[in-house]
């Protein structure tokens, strides 16, 4: 909080359930990413890397992985004298016997004391579903030089792509004279990328109010943003450039792995000054066999490669047995494919295990299959 | 978890490592891509519950407090626990004043204050993995004033050399430390690592220093063989030496082999480092790898054969690296060919097209060195 006065809160409830198995079990942004990395820590990391010591974490769905793997503050430096990383379910109050989020909107009404004890002049809300690298202080000086009451972030997306999203018109100033949800004909190609910088003192008043409301579904696109601009507060867009994903769908999650090995590294990982910081393990250096080759990969500590891996993006643990030949697929931690197995254009679960000389994906399938049980021979 | 304090002592005066050890003490010396020579004795001490380890420094600090820190990567708890780092007095008279015994004395104060009945003494150039709880354990059972970890050899003739060897009698008694000159097959190579009471500890500090100002460690320990009950325990498992350039190149290549790698390292016996939060390894299109150890946050575009690679290292359009150590943070310019080489860290091949030594005399790039 000494550094800018601003306070983070990252919605972490998604279910992402177009993920499936992936899911299952843990929320979305507990979903692994890049090698080494759960989704949520970029948000955390970025968080950090701006300068922010406080961040709230609001879970919700399958939230036990999740809240133990957040609340680990120094995995993102998050744990000098007064920072932190506070991980917040919905919780049972004196005046409501509410045990959910009702929407966006509501985590952060809900867990107004917790802001109030910070006593932050602006807070920053997050989604903790996407992979990105963003410096939220620079958005926050934005704030400030605009003099908004509210900042949200947009990205520039093709028109034909704006009516998936919630697209933000504005004035040759950026100021946002109009929001639209998903429109049919969409007149600007601005998404909004859910990140918020509002004036706490205003925000804090508008979910009171927003609480009261019966009409009201409690959330940031739907409610609190629409009822700003009715009111004509001054709400600013900020223009963000650079690689953004929304890892939605098996597909989407696949391309955006892939994505890493590409030349001109537009998500580059290892970049020094801005880190993504996650959980370390005690492994060892990636081992590629004799036998084993590595072509055109993304592979982290921890692997033993004794067959052929190309195209393809391995967590830590994850064992490739001899012979086997591996394009093109995302394997998560501690998998083991087994001897001579071949296996093609797939996400692999994390310790799942494909039986020796089975053939898993379909090199000329459109899709991308993922593979959450164990693969049997045909012993 | 045994009630023993560790001490992790800096190599003596008779163990130097060409090149390298210009720059750092043994103990910093990057090891098999991401680890440090030091993260094997304090991971063995952690991991046998000792969580109280004084770890005394000497020339060049720099490099080993850096990565040490205050000890929070090892999993010592940090509330009862403590890695404390220790400097010797500043006698800067003459080298020979700086070993181990005087750094014991200049810091006495702090060996008097643990509450731990014993001390585990483990150096910083040996590499292997020891549960230190059968050794405090044998300690008590046999009643020995002092316990010193062995292992049995028939390789003495080509290794270990230089390297203290115990003499053992019947009983398993040590008779007498020698050195390892190479003239004999099988020899019992001393770990340099000892289990005593803290007062036969501090009683050696004080006896030593009144003996002689150039006597060391082991030539006390030598002494009280003959006026101590001194035992040996025998250790079976992985054991290396950094103690010379070739056991350093050596020491490397030998745990490419999944075997050599097994013996060393355990599932249940977890050998901590520093994290750098480097990305994974990125291997471009035309980067490959095989039969080699690769580090995180490396970019890949050349060849990879037999190697060590350490973390963060470019190995650029075209480069060949074969049979090599790759120390952290190099970069190896586009159609560079290395083989048998020892490259230090962070330095940056461009000119120079080849780099060429032979297993058993392998070429060393000097540290930040731009060739």
């Amino acid at each position: 909080m000494r550094q800018n006065n601003m306070l983070a809160m990252i919605l972490a409830g998604g279910r992402g359930s177009r993920l499936y198995e992936l899911t299952s079990k843990v929320a979305k942004p507990a979903v692994y990413f890049g090698g080494k990395y759960r989704i949520i820590d970029f948000p955390l990391s970025n968080c950090a890397n701006s300068g922010i010591d406080v961040v709230g974490v609001l879970t919700q769905y399958e939230p036990v992985l999740l809240n133990a793997y957040a609340s680990a503050g120094h995995r993102w430096g998050l744990d000098t004298f007064d920072s932190g990383v506070y991980v917040l379910p919905p919780s049972e109050k004196e005046d409501s016997d509410l045990d959910v989020y009702r929407g966006t909107a509501d985590a952060i009404t809900q867990n107004i004391d917790f802001i109030d004890q910070y006593d932050p002049e602006y807070v920053l809300v997050l989604s903790g579903d996407h992979i990105y690298k963003m410096d939220y202080s620079k958005m926050l000086a934005c704030h400030k030089e605009k003099g908004a009451d509210a900042t949200i972030a947009v990205l520039p997306v093709t028109m034909k792509e704006a009516s998936r999203f919630g697209i933000m018109n504005t004035d040759e100033d950026n100021k946002i004279i109009e929001f639209e949800e998903k429109p049919e004909h969409p007149k600007s190609n601005l998404a909004s990328m859910g990140i918020y910088i509002f004036d706490w003192k205003l925000l804090r008043k508008k979910l009171i109010e927003d609480d009261k409301n019966p009409e009201s579904s409690h959330d940031f696109g739907k409610d609190i943003i629409p009822g700003l601009l009715a009111e004509h507060k001054r709400l600013y867009a900020y223009e963000f450039n650079g690689y953004w994903k929304d890892v939605g769908t098996i597909d989407s999650l696949w391309e955006a792995n892939m994505d890493l090995l590409d030349k001109n590294e537009e998500l580059d990982l290892n970049d020094p000054a801005w880190k993504i910081y996650t959980e370390e393990g005690v492994n060892l250096p990636q081992y590629i066999s004799e036998e084993g080759v590595v072509e055109h990969s993304y592979i982290n500590q921890g692997c033993s490669i004794e067959g052929n891996v190309k195209r393809s993006v391995l967590f830590h643990d994850v064992e490739i047995g001899k012979g086997a030949q591996i394009n093109d697929a995302v394997i998560l931690p501690g998998a083991e494919i087994g001897e001579g197995a071949i296996v093609n254009r797939c996400i692999i679960a994390e310790n799942v295990k494909v039986d020796p000389y089975t053939v898993v994906g379909d090199p000329s399938s459109e899709e991308i299959e993922l593979v959450s049980k164990r693969v049997r021979g045909n012993k | 978890m045994c009630n023993a304090f560790g001490v992790v002592v800096f190599s003596g005066n008779g163990v130097h490592v060409d090149g390298l050890e210009n720059y750092r003490s043994i103990g910093a010396f990057s090891f098999l891509g991401r680890y440090r020579v030091i993260d094997f004795p304090i991971s063995n001490l952690t991991n046998s519950g000792v969580d109280e380890i004084q770890l005394y420094v000497s020339k060049r600090p720099r490099s080993i407090i850096d990565h040490v820190g205050i000890g929070r990567q090892y999993n010592i708890n940090s509330k009862r626990g403590k890695l404390s780092i220790l400097f010797g007095n500043e006698d800067n008279s003459s080298n020979i004043y700086k070993h181990d015994i005087a750094s014991f004395k200049f810091n006495r104060r702090a060996i008097e204050s643990m509450t731990q009945k014993y001390v585990i003494v483990a150096s910083n150039y040996m590499i292997y993995n020891i549960d230190y709880n059968q050794v405090v354990e044998e300690h008590i059972e046999t009643k020995a004033d002092i316990t010193m970890v062995y292992k049995s050899v028939d390789t003495a003739k080509e290794e270990f050399i230089n390297c203290d060897t115990l003499v053992l009698n019947k009983q398993k008694g040590v008779s007498e430390i020698s050195l390892n000159r190479g003239n004999y097959k099988t020899r019992n190579i001393s770990l340099e690592s000892y289990v005593m009471s803290k007062e036969i500890f501090l009683a050696l500090i004080d006896q030593a220093a009144t003996t002689s100002s150039l006597y060391k460690m082991r030539d006390m320990l030598n002494d009280a063989c003959s006026f101590l009950d001194v035992r040996g325990f025998q250790y079976k498992g992985y054991l290396t030496a950094i103690n010379s350039f070739n056991n350093y190149y050596k020491a490397n290549m030998d745990l490419l082999d999944p075997a050599e790698r097994k013996k060393l390292f355990k599932k249940d016996w977890p050998i901590y480092t520093k994290t750098s939060d480097s990305a994974p390894t990125h291997y471009f299109e035309g980067g490959t790898a095989t039969a080699s150890l690769v580090s995180n946050g490396c970019k890949i575009e050349g060849r990879v054969e037999n190697s060590v690679i350490g973390r963060g290292c470019t190995i650029k359009k075209g480069a060949v690296i074969k049979n090599s150590v790759i120390l952290p943070g190099s970069i190896i310019g586009e159609d560079t060919y290395i083989e048998s080489s020892v490259v230090d860290k962070k330095v940056e091949i461009n000119k120079v097209k080849e780099v060429i030594g032979t297993p058993e005399q392998p070429a060393y790039v000097k540290r930040h060195d731009k060739i």
